[in-house]
């Protein structure tokens, strides 16, 4: 199991997998890397999608025994928990309190909270709740080196460089994550879910707009394409949604109780006139749960289709979606792959998922083409070649498309400054190549 | 402005800050008007070694800490708003736009910034992003580190490097935006910035509810208004001394700012009605708190855990002749002296806790703190060095040692 990650079409062997119980354990173990100078990659629960999590010949780290939540303190609304806490864990322990952790990534009943701070994890909510980033307080972190620090406060600010924000997202590259300090966010009062059917996806992504332009920000706002829609209902996750749509919008709006029915009935409006054939809101919780587990188990039900699945992840401006998914259709055709749609729509970050047989090696070579030519379309339309899921190594490829080299360079320096050698997650995130053009430019000017 | 050893290193002063007045004739300004005039004034000020003070549209508060640099990098001149599409809800401007030209911008497409940083309305959005800086927004939407999803930034050798893009969400590579935000210029001149912007609410009121005369029962104020049903923008404790000069009364208010459809924000401002005695007040009242801002003095600002929060206002409440004002949900208390009252003198801060963070917005030299967290100091040391090895970029504005190298 140690061998991949949630990302198909990649194997590599770690040397040695570490599986420690303890934070001193932990530090223990990075300082005995440290002193024999041995690389090392961090893991969570391994179902990151950008084989960020895959040891190629060094030791792997498995954090997933340090599963202790420290404290939940009511009063402040945070929580301090261990790396290998489950997601979905801390908010049930939050609940009691009336709270709840928000970053909610589909993978949420298995991955864990260090795992989504190294890969800045979003989720469905993070529309309106903000990603991983935005809920990190503070962090006690063992560098590659050995020294523990402690970034950032939650009591009181830290005037200075905000090292929790350049930590957090830093794909194990930066140290690791002996304990996490989580803002919890309060349960809102009241939820609605909505269902709003379209026979074009073009229509589907003009509500999409029209509901953010008028000033709701709801807590959701997906999008399924047919293909989706067709692999959840064929599955046992079949949700009732209308298997004869171009595209459904899944629109959840929450807060206090009184004035949401005025949200839900704009939300409808809005669709309608945006020519939804029907717009549906969920009768009671378990209509609600019905929707959504439709949504959140959409790629296992692709998984049916065949067996291996691209889970892609990019973004693109909301106003280019109609353009985009228009595009992202014909590479389907041309590059004849399967590309079923299913994504947070509200702040256009895609994820088109291809179903296919990794053993086909036609199939496999037509399937990385598609991959390439639908991230080219996301960073010709002004867009990133991934909005949660992380570069790794899947998208190596892809930074110097984004940055310039100046900027590649600036962040081969930020990874020196916490690890000189790069010992952490070595080979991922920034391509080696850009490192090594920045140092050359380095030796240039300080000769001069 | 004083020599590099001098004991009697002078704040530069706002005055000599601002666009025109150059009150200093030793100091040589210059002008960018791009951002290839900004990487080649840096590259000539780190071939020379040369440190640069950067100034914007020169309302930054002074943080009691001396700048030591003989020359000023003026960008002041890298206005104007690069891209705008409102169905995106971003924004795209140079560093030295005003806050005030973006307010114009978004208002015409009924949508708006929220950075609401304390002073004048022609501070830019650099300044803003550069100091992190947030007023009573920053409790709820407000927070630059959120607010900002790509930056361009020139490093201390001149090299332009751009964080993040122009979408609202995204992970690709190291994290450059945050590593702007906050860092003061020290890690970079910034140049440009990508913002997330809000539709404007259907409703947006503003309410000041009376505190409690009792002082001893604040607590319980505070903890019914955290558990009752409201989810206001911003929600700001004002002392009698503060309320009275925006016009509120004289006694202690709680100036609350409800937002969001017309039903949900009558139904909010029912709850605060059964709390308190509550009146309605203009919005212009946040403009008036942040603007009247002295431009003397003392400002500081305490913080700690939101429910510490109690312990901090009955402290600033002990200091006679101040203006004071608390964000309930963050746990800062801020802080006014009128020039007079100093730290070093009478300290009028003794009523805190040692533990209690104090930043200090704007006083003189000497007067700044910006403790470093245990730990990480040397590695804010060694981020400092990775991007402007020389320190030619406001040396000394972090409170770091002017002494310690080249």
């Amino acid at each position: 199991m140690y061998t991949a990650d949630g990302l198909p079409g990649y194997r590599r062997q770690p040397t040695l997998v570490v599986i420690p119980g303890t934070r001193d354990e932990v530090i223990d173990v990075v300082r005995l890397l440290a002193k024999h100078n041995v690389p090392f990659v961090p893991r969570g629960a391994g179902t990151g999608l950008s084989g960020g999590a895959l040891a190629d010949g060094v030791v792997l780290l498995a954090l997933h025994r340090l599963r202790r939540i420290l404290s939940i303190d009511p009063a402040n609304r945070v929580a301090v928990v261990e790396p290998g806490v489950v997601n979905t864990s801390l908010s049930r322990e939050a609940a009691p309190h009336g709270l709840h952790y928000a970053p909610d990534p589909s993978s949420q009943t298995a991955c864990t909270i260090g795992g989504n701070v190294a890969e800045n994890a979003g989720g469905p909510h993070c529309l309106k709740y903000g990603v991983t980033m935005n809920h990190v307080l503070a962090l006690t972190v063992v560098l590659p080196n050995g020294s523990v620090v402690s970034l950032g406060s939650a009591d009181g600010e830290r005037p200075g460089y905000d090292l929790v924000g350049v930590f957090v997202g830093s794909e194990g590259c930066f140290g690791v994550a002996l304990d996490v300090t989580v803002r919890l966010t309060r349960n809102p009062e009241a939820v609605r879910t909505l269902l709003a059917d379209f026979t074009s996806i073009d229509a589907a992504a003009q509500a999409v707009s029209a509901i953010v332009a008028a000033g709701i920000v709801p807590a959701a706002l997906e999008m399924m394409d047919r293909g989706t829609i067709r692999a959840v209902e064929a599955s046992i996750y079949a949700a009732g949604y209308p298997v004869d749509a171009a595209a459904v919008l899944l629109i959840e709006v929450d807060g206090l109780a009184t004035g949401l029915e005025h949200d839900v009935e704009l939300v409808d409006r809005i669709c309608s006139e945006q020519g939804a054939r029907s717009v549906r809101t969920a009768r009671d919780d378990a209509e609600r749960m019905r929707l959504w587990q439709g949504r959140k188990k959409a790629f296992g039900a692709m998984g049916r289709i065949a067996p291996h699945l691209v889970v892609q992840d990019a973004v693109v401006p909301r106003t280019r979606l109609p353009a985009v998914m228009a595009e992202i259709g014909r590479i389907a055709e041309r590059h004849r792959v399967n590309v079923c749609n299913v994504f947070h729509a509200g702040d256009g970050n895609l994820h088109p998922n291809i179903a296919y047989d990794a053993g086909d090696a036609d199939e496999a070579t037509r399937v990385g083409a598609a991959m390439r030519a639908i991230m080219q379309l996301c960073i010709d339309s002004g867009g990133s070649v991934t909005g949660e899921h992380g570069i790794g190594l899947d998208k190596l490829e892809y930074m110097p498309l984004i940055f310039p080299g100046d900027t590649l360079a600036a962040m081969c320096r930020l990874r020196e400054v916490f690890d000189p050698d790069r010992r952490a997650n070595p080979g991922k995130v920034v391509p080696l190549r850009a490192c090594r053009e920045w140092a050359g430019v380095r030796a240039v000017r300080g000769d001069a | 402005m004083r020599d590099r050893d001098g004991t009697e290193l002078e704040l530069q002063t706002r005055d000599m800050m601002d666009r025109e007045g150059v009150p200093d004739g030793t100091t040589v300004t210059m002008k960018a008007r791009s951002e290839r005039d900004v990487r080649e004034i840096i590259r000539e000020a780190h071939d020379g070694a040369a440190p640069l003070r950067i100034v914007g549209s020169g309302t930054w508060l002074r943080g009691g800490h001396p700048v030591d640099a003989g020359r000023r990098l003026d960008v002041s001149g890298l206005t104007g708003i690069v891209e705008y599409v409102p169905g995106d809800l971003t924004l795209t401007a140079r560093a030295g736009t005003s806050l005030a030209e973006l307010g114009d911008a978004t208002a015409a497409h009924h949508q708006w910034l929220p950075l609401d940083p304390f002073g004048d309305p022609r501070g830019s959005l650099g300044a803003t992003l550069a100091t992190a800086s947030c007023g009573p927004l920053g409790s709820s939407i407000g927070q630059p580190r959120d607010l900002t999803v790509g930056l361009t930034f020139v490093t201390g050798e001149g090299q332009a490097v751009q964080g993040g893009g122009r979408v609202v969400k995204n992970v690709a590579g190291f994290d450059l935006v945050r590593l702007g935000i906050g860092a003061w210029g020290t890690l970079g001149v910034l140049t440009e910035a990508t913002v997330r912007l809000r539709a404007r609410p259907e409703a947006d009121e503003t309410l000041a509810l009376a505190l409690p005369a009792e002082p001893d029962r604040l607590a319980d104020f505070l903890t019914s208004l955290r558990q009752a049903a409201i989810d206001p923008l911003c929600a700001e404790l004002l002392n009698g001394a503060l309320a009275t000069r925006l016009s509120l009364g004289d006694g202690e208010v709680l100036l609350v700012r409800l937002a969001g459809n017309p039903v949900a924000v009558h139904h909010q401002r029912d709850v605060l009605a059964r709390l308190g005695d509550l009146n309605e007040a203009p919005g212009t009242t946040w403009t008036k708190l942040r603007e009247s801002d002295p431009r003397d003095g003392l400002v500081v600002r305490m913080s700690r855990k939101p429910s510490e929060l109690p312990r901090l206002w009955a402290a600033a409440r002990t200091i006679t002749s101040v203006e004071a004002h608390a964000t309930v949900t963050r746990g800062i208390v801020r802080l006014r002296i009128p020039d007079g009252l100093t730290i070093a003198d009478a300290d009028p801060l003794a009523a805190f806790d040692e533990d209690d963070a104090r930043i200090i917005e704007q006083g003189r030299a000497g007067d700044g703190v910006m403790p470093s967290p245990a730990g990480v100091g040397e590695l804010a040391e060694r981020l400092r060095l990775a991007f402007d090895p020389l320190r030619i970029l406001n040396r000394g504005i972090l409170g770091e040692s002017l002494h310690d190298r080249g």
